[in-house]
């Protein structure tokens, strides 16, 4: 009878171990533990921005009435919104309704914000996506031409570029890119939106001059971190001496041994560029018309149309916590010298 | 640049004794020119944005008339011409380079005083205090600060001093995290513990101890950050708010400039240009400076 217990207990055995050794995995314990502590962080955002809302002067019910509204209209509209709810109730509400899994209505049309974000969203994925896509693919080229002759001509030259992106307003650029572009050169649109499903070259051409204007201030950051470290690989790293002294010759050495290092690094400042980039695409979107996130946070705050506000807030939080919290993870995984789950200093 | 302990420097890495010694003199030029040059031009445009208006012949930057509009450039009295409305192009760069430049340095006069306090007291103490801190600014830095500062320029009216308050909410954070930093690294050392061994008080102890010791990085840092602040200035500018027209900004002057981008690009590429030479002048200021402390 042994015999025929033991394959059944052998993925038994097996699987208590996975998970004793996943439980007792210093990473999934900082993830954990990073989760736990991003709660107080959502909290306090979304309670913030519904403070700043609140303390605004006017409400949705003035906003949609308009200034000819009489005072019992008004009464009347902000008692049907639930307006006129105490402060805290009407966070509570909203709390409430986030852990549920519902985002309430929009005040101004009604529509709910669940339905708004996922109209919204995957425009905003999109162009985000394409300047991270342009930025990556140059600069990772660059930084390795730079690298290859530390203060070469290219690297001279590469520097001097960069400093100078690194220096020009996103909106600027999307001015003057419009103005050769579209202006002078007309080869790409000025303006407008193409969704994807009527036709992928009309939404890659929309798409273009927005994604450049956000997307090279982010290739000249990149080239330059990379660059500083891809030589501080070249410079100081044991595997890079005794990959020379094997006789790998000096260019692969910088694309296959120390580009695979370098790169880890600059995954994780990618992640927690998110968080800026995103307050970034609500200027160039308008620049641009872009139907996406920024735009309806612009026109929601205009309208004093808070559930939609603080629908965008939330998620906007969300994704840079989580992009914070992914970058931490990608390091701790790719890098394991670094050890986490005590604070060192 | 201090010299390497011996013991640090590799057998056979090291180069050759004179080679080494000229290359630090040539370092070290290079470096101070590195710091040098930007300094001047920050100067340079410091001294053309609030002391030519003084000095020189400008004309007001508002209240033109209507008869004088789209003057092209070098117009008889209108060096760079006239706006759509009559105003004196030059003049208008010059008073929205000074208050693009008031906007910034107040911004980050009240990063480093605000946000300084913040992130040395946050690095002293540490502990439970420090972790609270740490995690309030957390929520500034995940709230998309973009957000907060249009809901405060329309809360309080776009003004130029409310575009100061809600820029602030960018540069305490940031700089709290840098001066907590600092502050860590200078804690434990010897001087500090003997500091603290012989009772001086917590005020004296900041004032005296951690903010000489942790202003420089800060200022630095303030460096790299007066770009961005401008050009934040100028993102608010597009979302209507900012400094509101017609008093000119090198933000709103953009902003306005783009309605007639086809047909007059210069109201567009005028201060675009000199908001890039600044920042420029700026950020190499910063890079320059930064890398002679990390130098040492």
């Amino acid at each position: 009878m042994s015999s025929s217990t033991a394959p059944l207990s052998a993925p038994l055995a097996a699987r208590a171990g996975w998970w004793s050794r996943l439980a007792g995995s210093p990473t999934l314990r900082f993830i954990v533990r990073r989760l736990l502590l991003a709660i107080p962080v959502l909290f306090g955002v979304t309670f913030l921005s519904f403070v700043v809302m609140n303390s605004l002067p006017g409400d949705a019910a003035q906003e949609l009435l308009g200034a000819q509204a009489t005072p019992s209209e008004i009464h009347q509209l902000r008692a049907q919104l639930g307006l006129d709810k105490p402060f805290l109730t009407r966070y509570w509400d909203w709390l409430h309704g986030v852990i549920t899994g519902h985002l309430g209505h929009s005040l101004s049309s009604g529509q709910s914000v669940g339905s708004i974000l996922v109209s919204d969203l995957p425009v905003t994925f999109e162009l985000v996506a394409f300047a991270f896509l342009f930025s990556l693919a140059l600069a990772v080229p660059v930084a390795l031409a730079c690298a290859r002759k530390p203060n070469g001509v290219a690297d001279r030259l590469s520097m001097m570029f960069s400093m100078a992106g690194l220096s020009v307003a996103p909106y600027v650029l999307a001015l003057v890119l419009v103005y050769v572009f579209a202006v002078k050169l007309n080869v790409l649109p000025a303006i407008g939106w193409v969704p994807p499903g009527q036709g992928l070259w009309q939404n890659i051409r929309h798409l273009i001059l927005p994604a450049v204007s956000i997307g090279l201030g982010l290739l000249c950051f990149y080239t330059r971190l990379l660059r500083a470290d891809l030589l501080e690989q070249m410079q100081g790293e044991d595997y890079v001496v005794t990959a020379r002294a094997k006789g790998v010759r000096p260019w692969r050495v910088l694309t296959h041994h120390a580009l695979r290092n370098s790169l880890f690094g600059l995954i994780t400042v990618v992640a927690l560029n998110l968080g800026t980039l995103l307050g970034f695409t609500v200027v160039i979107e308008d620049i641009f018309g872009i139907p996406g996130i920024g735009h309806e946070l612009l026109q929601a705050i205009d309208n004093r149309d808070v559930p939609v506000i603080e629908g965008i807030v939330f998620v906007f939080a969300v994704i840079v916590v989580l992009a914070n919290l992914a970058a931490d993870v990608l390091y701790s995984i790719l890098d394991p010298r670094i050890r986490y789950g005590r604070p060192t200093e | 640049m201090a010299d390497l302990p011996s013991d640090l420097v590799v057998a056979g890495v090291a180069p050759a004794a004179d080679e080494a010694a000229a290359a630090k003199v040539e370092g070290r030029w290079r470096s101070s020119l590195g710091v040098i040059v930007p300094a001047v031009m920050v100067a340079f445009i410091f001294g053309v944005c609030f002391i030519w208006p003084l000095i020189g012949p400008v004309p007001s930057p508002t209240g033109g008339t209507i008869l004088d509009s789209n003057l092209p450039a070098f117009s008889p009295g209108h060096f760079l011409g006239t706006d759509a409305v009559g105003n004196d192009e030059w003049s208008r760069l010059l008073y929205g380079g000074r208050s693009s430049l008031e906007i910034a340095l107040a911004v980050q006069a009240i990063g480093i005083v605000v946000g300084g306090l913040i992130g040395a007291i946050a690095g002293y103490m540490g502990g439970w205090r420090d972790s609270t801190i740490m995690r309030l600014l957390d929520v500034l830095i995940a709230f998309p600060g973009l957000v907060l500062a249009v809901a405060i320029a329309q809360g309080l009216g776009p003004s130029k001093l409310n575009t100061i308050w809600a820029l602030c909410f960018f540069s305490v954070p940031a700089t709290a995290r840098i001066a907590r930093a600092a502050t860590l690294r200078v804690r434990e050392q010897t001087f500090m513990v003997a500091a603290r061994l012989s009772g001086t008080s917590f005020p004296r102890m900041l004032v005296g101890h951690i903010a000489p010791n942790i202003l420089p990085q800060l200022l630095t840092y303030a460096l790299l950050g007066m770009g961005i602040i401008m050009i934040l200035e100028g993102a608010l500018s597009f979302v209507g708010l900012g400094v509101p027209p017609p008093a000119p900004s090198w933000g709103n002057m953009i902003a306005q400039g783009q309605s007639t981008l086809s047909a007059q690009p210069r109201f567009v590429f005028l201060p675009s240009a000199a908001l890039f030479i600044t920042v420029v002048s700026f950020n190499l200021l910063g890079e320059g400076l930064r890398s002679r402390w990390s130098g040492q």
